[in-house]
């Protein structure tokens, strides 16, 4: 089996490649922010009206500790009404899904073929016995 | 080890100091970690109430228990500076390598700018309180960068040193929390009966909250990258490794019950340093001071944990040439890998930079979930490629495969919560992977050797 | 307050001076040192696999 020789990367390259790799990750960083400005301006528009600890369930022992940390009931109301939305979209969920089991599929298939060119060199063909 | 004598048998070799004890090992692991608590981890109880959040606090401490379990017994055989990132290299094969030593240079990067951005937005609070309102805080932002990477490339002893010494002080204080809200007095201080709640969003939440339960314990798995300069790593990494697990289990039950006993949950859920507001609200002012120590000292000791296991698993993948061999590089007289410290500077400052703090977390956050899987699946084929009596291991973990699959259940769980939050992130975040795999079979693979990837002393595998 | 300005400009030029430190540090080391020296590490084994070879005879 004759051993694979690689290649010399030259310093221009080498620069190049660590390049390459941060942009892709600010790429991705920021992908994410562009996909959301569209949704977000949406949700502004929620009326101010006045609010009392009582209409917002709050009790008393509750009460106290908004306090110390030095909310009123109008601050408090803010965070209190401010809730989270767990509706699921069935499409979104199944690409994700399949996206990540792909990748780790890809993935393990290619680091497969890989490995056994590396067992291969390290050790000899299969048919050859190594003494460890 | 036969076939890979390479042509520079005799000359002359620089390695990494061997200098490190179970100590450091620990101070590695929980000092990364240990800012969860002081903020971070409270975003679970905005997802799935009070109940939802302590849930999360368990079921992730499962899945970080096998977490410990199946690296201390991976890494008890595998003594290199990458970690998990020579673990993929030698258990799975080079592309999933490449993915770990990206994952880990990604979250440790990122967490680290957090950090340094904490430490940044702690002195501009300081500034407001003494009455210097609009204090920037990037200054100190680059300072903390700064010092650390300074520190970080004179030498590992002296970085883990203090991280040990910064660690045990943020560990303490939130001892000395616990025992300032008078515990044996549930009603006193503490009122959990008026203050605990109906899990408010259901079971759905209790899934949700489990993303930033990851906070408890994030980061613990970087023990490993201490490998190459631990006396003793066989004996030193697992137990260094199931004491931090130990200790952040402790401070994390600790802490959760401190804050839901002071704090009205919504509060709580968008709360920027929990742990410190709690110590506002007993009114106690040296508590106030060690807290705020704490937390900053948790900031510090996290951020510098950060930039030596970044360093590390770029190291490494320099030293294999999946990055440039430039980066291989070790310090003469410092025996840092001196190249890739540097390199990582300007990176972690610019993440910090960027305003993107909420999208740079959950990049750290999903690159860690990836390593995790990768863990599990590594586990399972570490074991039958090299049964027990096959190979010597330091450590070995019980129960195989169970913590393994319970690793692989917890994280398609997670998963699913991060979906719920932050869908787009976690697809774009694929799409960064995929691409940079891409990448690395299209063009990086070239210029790899192959058979010197595999440089433990192991027999040939089962089944190759 | 006239202080935290101070502090400020203080914190740059410490940063500042830190990091240059490294640079000009890491590349007098890259000028003086062989590159091939640099690059010399070896991942693998260590002291472990003796030390559990050497207890296990021991036994």
């Amino acid at each position: 089996m004759s051993n694979y020789i690689p290649k010399i990367q030259p310093k221009r390259g080498q620069l190049f490649d660590s390049l390459f790799i941060l942009v892709l990750v600010y790429v991705s960083l920021y992908i994410p922010l562009f996909l959301e400005s569209d949704t977000a301006s949406v949700e502004e528009t929620a009326i101010v009206q006045s609010h009392s600890w009582e209409s917002l369930g709050v009790s008393t022992v509750e009460q106290e500790q908004w306090q110390k940390l030095g909310y009123d009931e109008q601050a408090a109301a803010e965070i209190i009404n401010d809730k989270f939305d767990y509706t699921i979209d069935p499409l979104m969920l199944i690409i994700t899904a399949l996206v990540i089991i792909g990748y780790f599929f890809f993935m393990l298939r290619v680091s497969k073929a890989q490995y056994r060119e590396v067992i291969a060199e390290k050790f000899g063909d299969s048919s050859r016995e190594t003494k460890q | 080890m036969t076939a890979t004598s390479t042509t520079a048998e005799n000359t002359q070799r620089i390695s990494m100091l061997k200098v490190l004890n179970p100590f450091h090992v620990w101070a590695l692991g929980v000092g990364i970690v240990l800012v969860g608590e002081f903020m971070g981890w409270n975003f679970s109880v905005a997802k799935g109430g009070a109940y939802g959040a302590l849930i999360a606090c368990w079921v992730i401490g499962l899945l970080y228990s096998c977490v410990a379990m199946i690296d201390s017994e991976v890494t008890s055989t595998v003594a290199a500076a990458g970690g998990q990132y020579t673990q993929a290299k030698h258990i799975i094969g080079p592309l999933m390598a490449f993915n770990v030593g990206l994952y880990l240079v990604m979250a440790y990067t990122m967490l680290e700018a957090a950090d340094a951005l904490i430490v940044g937005d702690l002195m501009s609070a300081v500034a407001a309180a003494t009455g210097y309102e609009g204090l920037s805080p990037q200054p100190f932002v680059v300072l903390t960068i700064a010092f650390l990477a300074w520190l970080n490339y004179r030498g590992v002893f002296m970085t883990l040193t203090l991280n040990f010494v910064i660690t045990l002080f943020a560990f303490m204080a939130i001892i000395a929390l616990f025992v300032g809200t008078d515990p044996l007095n549930p009603g006193s201080v503490l009122k959990h009966s008026d203050l605990l709640t109906e899990l408010p969003y259901g079971w759905i939440g209790v899934v949700a909250a489990l993303q930033f339960g990851m906070w408890y314990y994030l980061g613990i798995e970087g023990t490993c990258q201490a490998a190459e300069e631990v006396r003793s790593a066989g004996r030193a990494i697992p137990l260094g490794t199931i004491g931090g697990i130990l200790t952040l289990l402790v401070a994390a039950t600790l802490t959760w019950y401190i804050s839901t006993g002071l704090m009205p949950w919504q509060y709580l859920g968008q709360a920027t340093t929990p742990l410190y507001d709690a110590a506002s609200i007993i009114g106690n002012p040296s508590l106030q001071v060690v807290l705020f120590i704490g937390t900053m000292f948790a900031a510090i000791a996290s951020a510098n944990g950060c930039i030596n296991d970044a360093a590390r698993a770029w190291f490494s993948m320099g030293r294999d040439r999946y990055m440039p061999t430039w980066f291989g590089a070790i310090h003469p007289h410092y025996r840092t890998p001196f190249r890739s410290i540097i390199f990582l500077i300007p990176i972690a400052v610019s993440f910090a930079f960027t305003g993107l703090l909420d999208q740079v977390i959950t990049f750290s956050i999903l690159s860690g979930l990836l390593g995790y899987t990768f863990m599990s699946i590594n586990m399972i084929k570490f074991r039958k490629m090299w049964p027990l009596d096959v190979i010597k291991r330091g450590y070995i973990h019980p129960f195989h495969p169970i913590p393994a699959l319970v690793l692989l259940g917890l994280c398609s769980v997670v998963y699913f919560a991060t979906f719920l939050g932050y869908g787009a992130s976690l697809l774009s975040i694929m799409a960064f992977y995929i691409v940079a795999s891409v990448w690395f079979v299209m063009r990086r693979y070239q210029f790899v050797k192959r058979g010197d990837q595999f440089t433990m002393p192991w027999p040939r595998p089962k089944g190759y | 307050m006239i202080l935290w300005e101070v502090l400020s400009y203080a914190a740059w030029i410490v940063s500042g001076l830190l990091l240059l430190w490294i640079v000009v540090d890491a590349i007098n080391v890259s000028r003086e040192f062989d590159e091939e020296l640099l690059v010399s590490s070896r991942e693998g084994a260590d002291e472990l696999l003796e030390q559990i070879e050497q207890e296990e005879g021991a036994r």
